[in-house]
């Protein structure tokens, strides 16, 4: 798909034609319904998500609060992180409108990486843009915190 | 030989006793000889700026030793503390892989040296060997990591006192060795942020940092002693900390 549209992303963007050929041979289109999850945290995804289009939630969940910030980037590669280092995501990611996604498998994915390991200024690439993500929700996630009481309030006679 | 300040350069990375511990300077040999060529090295004293937020990026520094602060400006208006860099780290390298200014502004908390290389020889140096790209990669895992970990840890945090019970039980994970005059319980470390610091990394005022701090000391639970701080019972800290 990737190719016969022209479009891109920002994986394949930094990739040789070649790779991108042997890549594209096991992609998978699909349209995921609003509320849909791409990523979900605690579970580890065995496809990378590319976003063509539509706009998605990237939060932090945590027992008391939500820390969260929406992207609609055409070409935005979720997963990468998860299969790279074999952890689990720390993030949801969902849709807030219908989304157009390529999936990928990370076996196949990562089988590549393996043969061609240049491909990882591309995972570069695609891993400083989840750290910007981050970065930006740390920045702005509200950090005030229940002030700390100074006085007693005296109980009413 | 003595070196002034007691502060040992490393001018030559391939004979760096570090390196196996740095995620990122343990290379082989092929990708250090030519790190050697590209890096620039310098020493920067305390509160040197390394790079500034929204500086268009000019290359990466990896920071060889002392350690450095990350600071951004918040939605609110205020100076946040995102991290504070370690020994080993690589700086800046977001911006110049994404080819984007600094997303934050790097200012040491001690005496450090810092090993620069531009944009264009970094990019070139992790074209023409893949193992740097993998080390880049497990640096930014590990960044990303951090960053999240800082997330989870604002959204779980209830009080200020809890968000600094848990802070200095994270600095103690590094204590100083032991010394004469100190118990087997006593675990020390050392502090280089400020009051005004430490209240930005918690999002707080330094009257309230202070306030918690002088509590903790007259609760018998830490000591400060310049950039020493002592814990002296971590098991009530600890019982601060519910999430």
């Amino acid at each position: 798909m990737s190719l016969e549209n022209g479009n891109t992303n920002e994986l394949y963007a930094m990739l040789r034609a070649e790779l991108r050929s042997e890549l594209a041979q096991h992609e998978k289109l699909m349209t995921v319904p609003e509320g849909g999850t791409l990523i979900d945290h605690g579970i580890l995804p065995d496809h990378l998500v590319i976003l063509n289009s539509g706009t998605v939630r990237v939060s932090v969940p945590s027992p008391k609060r939500v820390a969260s910030m929406t992207t609609g980037q055409q070409g935005k590669v979720f997963g990468m992180r998860a299969a790279i280092s074999g952890d689990l995501p720390e993030i949801d990611v969902t849709c807030i409108e219908p989304c157009n996604i390529t999936v990928l498998p990370c076996d196949v994915f990562l089988d590549l990486l393996k043969s061609h390991p240049e491909i990882y200024v591309a995972v570069a690439k695609v891993l400083s843009a989840d750290l910007q993500i981050a970065d930006r929700i740390l920045r702005n996630h509200p950090r005030r915190t229940a002030p700390v009481p100074r006085f007693r309030v005296p109980k009413p006679v | 030989m003595a070196m002034p300040y007691n502060f040992r350069i490393i001018e030559d990375c391939t004979k760096c006793t570090f390196r196996e511990q740095r995620l990122f300077c343990d290379l082989p040999k092929p990708a250090l000889t030519r790190l050697q060529d590209i890096k620039a090295t310098a020493v920067y004293p305390k509160g040197a700026l390394l790079c500034l937020e929204g500086q268009p990026a000019r290359g990466i520094y990896v920071l060889c030793t002392g350690r450095a602060k990350l600071t951004t400006t918040s939605a609110e208006g205020k100076s946040i503390i995102l991290r504070i860099a370690e020994p080993g780290e690589v700086l800046g390298l977001t911006a110049v892989i994404s080819s984007s200014p600094y997303e934050a502004t790097v200012e040491t908390l001690e005496p450090s040296q810092a090993n620069f290389i531009s944009q264009t020889d970094f990019v070139h140096f992790l074209k023409e060997h893949p193992d740097v790209g993998l080390k880049v990669a497990n640096q930014l895992t590990h960044n990303c990591q951090c960053a999240y970990a800082e997330i989870r840890s604002i959204g779980l945090s209830n009080s200020v006192p809890e968000k600094i019970a848990k802070l200095v039980l994270h600095w103690a994970e590094q204590p100083l060795p032991p010394a004469a005059g100190r118990k087997p319980n006593e675990i020390a470390f050392r502090v280089t942020l400020t009051q005004e610091e430490i209240a930005q990394f918690v999002g707080t005022s330094r009257e309230t940092v202070s306030r918690v701090l002088s509590d903790f000391r007259k609760k018998g639970w830490l000591r400060i002693k310049g950039v020493v701080w002592t814990i002296l019972n971590k098991h009530a800290l600890e019982g601060m900390v519910t999430t």
